[in-house]
């Protein structure tokens, strides 16, 4: 007697406007490109605000913003690249790419996934209304170690929690999404070996967050009740510990920087190959040092801590596991290297940022291992040598990846390409800025500069490098410029992409650009990590 | 083409050469200010050795894929043609993974031989050995002497002494960090930190907190000056915790960073000529708890919290004779 009834698709005429339409998307592919489109609008904000910065550190006792301003600017900076930009891009590459890419109709969870965005978007409205509260936003510094920040006066500190609640619900329901469509919506063929390697990473991704954020949420609840209910778990004068958000803090934060690089790695693992006309070398070991570097970035977190005093068996522990770190890293980097041996490189945009990410990342992760070894650290840390390696990392890392895979999927994302030779320019100002701006800060940091002065007293070498570095954050700007240029150029007048302008080996290039509602009509069964390819050969094998 | 590559590989091992010898010249930032105590010196040693190896990896890493663009690019060949379909090679994977870890193996190994010369301070007693409390204030420096002798901002000791810190912070996380003398010491609200320096020339030795600690937290600086015995023990005697000198010193390291040197206000509101200067019990209250930043935007730390009663009224006689009416303070 089983009856069944096919529920008709109601469509409220409201939900088709053009606005409308985005307001109410559960589609994957919209709620990527929001997420995509938020973060670039505070990696603006973000950039405005470094920009700021060097521009008071230019020269020598400068007046430019005063200084708790400078303080207010620093701390939204850092909060703003993390929280509101390299995280929830990455998210919405993974939102966009994971379901077309794993050969599924959508996430697992549409209407979760659009109230992740919601809450992302929340979070960051909350975050910047701090601005225009009394007394202006949150000035602890991105890490807000305690008891500085339990004592700041007016509501920015508040804010600043608040807004990472949002943003820590809103990233766990994503990862929750990601883990379960990766987990049960791949296409028939698609074993975990046949898996895209940056579908890997988003996996690992959405992992660590699930582990870590809990950390953090737990963490900001304790300095919120320390604030404002009479609680003293990081008071020291009272019996707590100021220790112990420096350790909760950094058991999220460390992690997190992870989080924030991986993804960024599974772009590089996607665009190099294409652009080598070869298959990745050693997709196992690429694959298996994502799950390695995970896994051992889970027990690193204090490294950070290095200078507050911690018995020397840790102090020890954790120098072996930072520097253990590193292998993973550097078999990324040779199997990428080994991939471009031999191969017909094209060096179109998104290949001119996944070879600048190889050369700056590297400079990135060397530095790392001086502020592994500990004695070493306690001469580096909390200075501007850790900026700039920040910096190698997460500019020179996430963001140069981020900029390879918004050059390399737009076609798919917009159905026209990006105009190639604006796009080098941006690139090279991009990569030459960069430089200019981070290297003399390792300089600056070695010569004693701290991280976070909002000026110094010094001339000589600390005046030329701050100055090379305030020009290159100019130049750096200039080609983020550039980059828009191209973008609202292109957007009517770019050339058509067809599906596949690349010739690349996933699954989302086997449909239309942009994608219908849905992705695919039919599905080819995946027989490798690369069915493009595969299908394009069997292609030519049937005309010959 | 082979003379190309050649070419090629030449640049690039002149690029390096140049980058190392601008390395080793006059230090340009490359490495830590040129140490003056044993730990410091040995510290100096662990990063030059980590930089070796570094450099080294950083090299072969730059010049493959430079080499490699160079080499491999695609000359006009069309995308359709395919390099060799290599998918792996399980031995090459083992040797790049074995070879950085027998690396970092080597660092960590070289660290350990290090690490007792750098936590370890050298034996030593009696005369030979000072030990001094570090402060870390809202935003300066108070040394406690054994004494009981007190200075701000600037620690004098004896020239080959070893010295001892207790670093110690009542208000909120600060590091305690001069460059030539070693690394970083947190000073952490709630906890006592230890370290140690033997300054081998006299000379004054720059420092500064590390930690972002507040709004004034660049000019929270330090200095280290290593002197004679007979230096040192004049100091001790113009540096008791009651002394005017003293006072003076609190007042510029303690008041003046942001009340203005001339007290006319500055991240803190003007206190030249301010009536609180005659109400000495209302200024220790002030002192002694700060204030919270109802009234004023910052609010004011709590400066004097750990002052002896000697240096408080030191520093109140001070506060009068500089900020106070008819001084011409303002």
């Amino acid at each position: 007697m089983a009856v069944r009834v096919e529920t008709p698709i109601y469509r409220s005429d409201w939900k088709q406007g053009r606005i409308a339409g985005w307001l109410t998307t559960v589609d994957h592919k919209r709620i990527g490109i929001l997420y995509i489109v938020t973060s670039l609008v505070f990696f603006g904000a973000g950039g405005i605000l470094a920009l700021l910065m060097r521009a008071q550190l230019a020269t020598p006792n400068e007046h430019f913003i005063t200084r708790e301003k400078y303080d207010q600017v620093f701390t939204m900076h850092g909060t703003t690249m993390v929280f509101l930009v390299v995280v929830p891009i990455l998210a919405g590459f993974g939102n966009y790419l994971v379901p077309l890419m794993i050969g599924a109709r959508d996430m697992a969870f549409p209407r979760l996934n659009a109230f992740s965005y919601w809450m992302f978007l929340f979070g960051g409205i909350v975050l910047y209304s701090s601005w225009f509260t009394k007394g202006g936003p949150n000035s602890a510094g991105w890490t807000n170690y305690v008891p500085l920040s339990v004592n700041l006066p007016g509501h920015g500190e508040d804010l600043w929690i608040l807004s990472l609640h949002l943003l820590t619900i809103g990233s766990l329901a994503t990862a929750i999404n990601f883990i379960a469509t990766i987990v049960n919506m791949r296409t028939k063929g698609m074993t975990w070996t046949r898996m895209p390697l940056f579908v890997w990473a988003i996996l690992t991704y959405g992992v660590m967050l699930v582990l870590v954020l809990p950390a953090l949420a737990g963490g900001l609840t304790l300095l919120l009740l320390d604030r404002h209910a009479g609680t003293h778990f990081f008071i020291p004068d009272q019996g707590g510990s100021a220790l112990l958000y420096q350790h909760v803090f950094w058991f999220f934060g460390h992690p997190e920087v992870y989080i924030m690089i991986l993804p960024a790695m599974g772009i590089i693992s996607e665009v190099i190959p294409v652009f080598s006309r070869k298959p990745i070398f050693g997709y196992r070991a690429v694959a298996f040092s994502t799950v390695g570097i995970a896994f051992l970035s889970m027990l690193v977190w204090a490294h950070h801590m290095f200078a507050v005093g911690l018995p020397w068996g840790l102090q020890v522990f954790f120098m072996v596991t930072s520097l253990a770190v590193a292998v993973p890293t550097g078999v990324k980097i040779f199997n990428w290297l080994a991939t471009t041996w031999r191969g017909n490189l094209h060096f179109d945009t998104p290949m001119l940022y996944a070879l600048g990410f190889i050369a700056v990342f590297t400079m990135g992760g060397l530095s790392g291992i001086f502020l592994a070894v500990f004695p070493v650290d306690w001469q580096v840390t909390d200075t501007y040598y850790v900026v700039a390696h920040l910096h190698y990392v997460l500019f020179g890392g996430s963001m140069f990846a981020v900029f390879a895979g918004l050059s390399y999927w737009w076609p798919k994302m917009f159905g026209r390409t990006l105009d190639e030779r604006l796009g080098k320019i941006a690139f090279w100002l991009i990569f030459v800025g960069f430089n200019v701006t981070f290297f003399p800060q390792h300089m600056l940091g070695l010569l004693g500069m701290a991280r976070r002065v909002y000026t110094y007293h010094h001339g000589g070498l600390w005046e030329w490098y701050n100055l090379a570095s305030s020009i290159g954050s100019g130049v750096m700007a200039l080609g983020i410029l550039v980059f828009l240029a191209n973008v609202v150029i292109t957007t009517r007048r770019g050339r058509r992409a067809g599906n596949d302008p690349w010739q690349a080996d996933t699954l989302e290039w086997y449909t239309s650009s942009p994608p219908p509602p849905e992705n695919f009509d039919t599905v080819p069964y995946v027989t490798s990590a690369r069915p493009l390819r595969d299908l394009r050969r069997k292609l030519a094998e049937d005309r010959a | 083409m082979r003379r190309r590559n050649s070419l090629v590989l030449f640049v690039a091992a002149l690029a390096a050469l140049v980058a190392a010898g601008a390395a080793t010249a006059a230090n340009g930032g490359f490495t830590p200010p040129a140490p003056h105590s044993p730990n410091a010196s040995r510290i100096g040693d662990a990063y030059w050795f980590v930089f070796a190896f570094c450099a080294f990896i950083f090299v072969v890493v730059e010049v493959t894929l430079v080499v490699f663009i160079v080499r491999f690019r695609h000359r006009g060949r069309g995308r359709e043609v395919e390099g060799p379909q290599i998918r792996g090679h399980t031995r090459l994977e083992l040797a790049w993974t074995a070879g950085p870890a027998l690396i970092l193996a080597i660092i960590a190994a070289f660290t350990f031989y290090e690490l007792p010369g750098i936590k370890n301070a050298p034996a030593a007693t009696g005369a030979n050995r000072l030990t001094v409390r570090v402060e870390g204030h809202q935003f300066y420096w108070q040394f406690v002497y054994p004494g009981g002798q007190v200075s701000i901002d600037r620690m004098v000791v004896p020239v080959g002494k070893v010295v001892h810190l207790t670093i110690v912070s009542p208000d909120v996380a600060h590091s305690w960090w001069v460059p030539a003398l070693g690394g970083k010491t947190d000073a952490i609200p709630g906890q006592t930190n230890h370290t140690f320096f033997v300054a081998d020339k006299p000379g004054v030795y720059e420092g500064r907190c590390a930690e972002f600690c507040g709004i004034q937290h660049a000019e929270m600086q330090a200095e280290v000056a290593a002197v004679s015995a007979a230096q040192f023990d004049s100091f001790l005697a113009s540096h008791a915790a009651g002394s005017r000198t003293v006072g003076n010193e609190t007042v510029v390291g303690a008041c003046a960073k942001c009340h203005g040197f001339q007290g006319q206000g500055l991240v803190g509101p003007a206190i030249a000529g301010n009536s609180l200067l005659n109400d000495t019990r209302g200024l220790t209250a002030l002192l002694r708890a700060g204030r919270p930043p109802t009234r004023t935007p910052f609010g004011m730390p709590a400066v004097g919290k750990t002052w002896s009663q000697a240096q408080l009224d030191a520093t109140i006689a001070a506060l009068k004779r500089t900020y106070g009416k008819g001084t011409g303070g303002g």
